[in-house]
């Protein structure tokens, strides 16, 4: 029973990886690009939603105003590293530099809140601290169950949009073949923040449903969780929506087991021993099936 | 004139591809451009839609000046390439890389003319919810091509469709060519092979280390001798 209970936890937790998953999945698919900022983003939800409590907003709408901060911030970041690279050498995608000014971002957002809202780990005050309903001899924290339903439910939604839409076609032939995709009419410029908007909203309600269920938060909040979302990622497989979310679960599920049977200390030897099994066995993870950076959607 | 260029240079750092070259389309042509790799072609096709930089005293289609419009608007306004080695999107199904021919346009004939091509070529109708990665090269420049279609151009600007293609696929190349024009359609078409192409356009153009060293009807061209000096020389 405990070990279900594990389970759960795992699942729920994991809800939220799958979120940062397919942030930083998405931004590998179709730009070829490892978006170190995507941790900032997460933690600019949650440190910006608790800065605005402090200073009396509703705790709703400060959630609000911290993932429209991550949206923003992330927009910046397109700015100055990927469409910098394209407007000035005419290619962004061959050069690491953009992966390179997306850790200098991570680094100076992170300094940003230090400086602004100190380095003290903070609590959220949230409103539900004790919204469980009971399964039989199982714990299920009802906000917990609505965060794991959301982030999979936003996530299927998000692969309807580059399935189905107009938008999402031209998402999935910029993935694929930029300039072809420009003969069709597409404009580069437009469609690829729509590409950091999305990560912007995906971290940033992640950071938002994180703070709203486990309510500790930091200026460093982000790393911990984006490295675990790096490692479900890479575990189902580079650029694929699917693979991000089977990895993020694993990911979720492995932890809870791991602090389950062996303690808290020894966590993340399971988690990245796994996935160095996995890369030993099946190089291009659970689902990848192609090289990085072609057609995974 | 439907496109009209004038004095076109396309630079590539000290790479001068395009030199000076002036050329024109009129409505209902088939004008071609020969001329041996690396003579410039492709860049200049670029530089007509707008993916390569270029320099122009004069750039016109339909009347105005483009010279300034990005790839997106002169798409828009009917200026489509079909391009090298055809590029079809191989991870997107056939109806999607179809769909993103339509891409710029709003109006509600999208899915009639998408039927229209199924009828024309019942291979892609085939396979259309397959990745098109499993076309044939025969049937990815039939899709490429009807993906070009799809955005209802005035001028297509085909480059070097017969590229890689069987005898027999190439004759049904040129034949769909020659059909679309006379549905109305203007052509502008890079080429090797020199025999079709001068057989199928109305007038021609030889390009020799970015530069026009011949123009003229295609009895002209057969006849003068910059023709075979321009792909031996530079080939």
């Amino acid at each position: 029973m405990l070990i279900l209970q594990q389970l759960i936890s795992g699942l729920m937790i994991g809800g939220i990886y799958v979120m940062v998953a397919v942030a930083f999945t998405l931004t590998i698919g179709m730009l070829n690009f490892l978006n170190f900022t995507i941790p900032a983003l997460f933690m600019l939800s949650g440190m910006v939603a608790w800065g605005l409590t402090t200073v009396g907003v509703h705790w709703a709408l400060a959630l609000l105003g911290g993932v429209a901060t991550a949206t923003f911030a992330s927009l910046i970041v397109e700015r100055f590293t990927y469409r910098y690279m394209r407007v000035r050498y005419g290619d962004a995608t061959e050069h690491a530099l953009p992966l390179v000014s997306s850790l200098g971002f991570l680094i100076i957002f992170e300094h940003l809140v230090l400086v602004i809202l100190g380095s003290d780990p903070q609590r959220f005050p949230t409103p539900f601290t004790s919204a469980d309903f009971h399964l039989g001899k199982l714990i299920i924290g009802i906000p917990q169950l609505v965060s794991l339903v959301l982030a999979l439910a936003i996530v299927w939604g998000l692969s309807i949009m580059l399935k189905r839409t107009r938008v999402g076609r031209a998402l999935r032939s910029i993935a694929e073949n930029p300039d072809a995709a420009t003969l069709m009419g597409v404009s580069v410029n437009y469609i690829v923040p729509i590409v950091f908007v999305i990560t912007g909203l995906m971290a940033g309600i992640a950071g938002m449903l994180f703070t709203l269920n486990y309510a500790d938060i930091n200026a460093y909040m982000g790393d911990n969780v984006a490295a675990k979302a790096i490692a479900g990622m890479v575990i189902g497989g580079l650029g694929n929506i699917w693979g991000a979310i089977a990895g993020g679960l694993i990911v979720g599920l492995t932890e809870v087991m791991a602090i389950h049977f062996f303690g808290a200390d020894i966590v993340k030897i399971p988690i990245w021993g796994l996935l160095l099994l996995i890369l030993l066995v099946r190089p291009s993870g659970l689902f990848g099936h192609t090289a990085i950076g072609k057609g995974k959607f | 004139m439907l496109l009209e260029a004038d004095d076109l240079n396309v630079r590539y750092g000290r790479n001068h591809a395009v030199r000076h070259v002036s050329l024109s389309v009129d409505e209902g042509e088939i004008v071609t451009v020969l001329g041996a790799n690396g003579a410039g072609k492709s860049s200049l096709l670029k530089a007509l839609q707008g993916t390569a930089g270029a320099t122009a005293d004069a750039l016109r289609f339909r009347g105005q000046d483009i010279s300034s419009r990005s790839a997106q608007k002169r798409v828009r306004s009917g200026l489509v390439m079909v391009p090298e080695g055809r590029q079809i999107f191989v991870s997107l199904t056939v109806h999607d890389n179809l769909l993103m021919g339509a891409y710029c346009r709003r109006d509600s004939d999208v899915a009639k003319d998408i039927e229209g091509v199924y009828e024309r070529f019942p291979n892609l109708a085939q396979r259309r919810t397959m990745p098109a990665s499993v076309l044939s090269g025969g049937e990815q420049q039939m899709l490429a091509i009807s993906r070009a279609l799809l955005a209802r151009p005035v001028l297509m600007m085909l480059d070097e469709p017969s590229l890689g293609l069987s005898p027999i696929l190439v004759n049904q190349l040129f034949e769909l060519i020659v059909a679309l024009n006379r549905d109305g359609l203007s052509i502008l078409l890079v080429e090797q092979n020199t025999h079709k192409a001068l057989q199928t356009a109305s007038r021609g153009y030889v390009l020799e280390l970015g530069r026009v060293v011949a123009e003229g009807t295609p009895d002209q061209l057969r006849a003068g001798e910059k023709l075979e000096a321009a792909y031996l020389g530079a080939g």
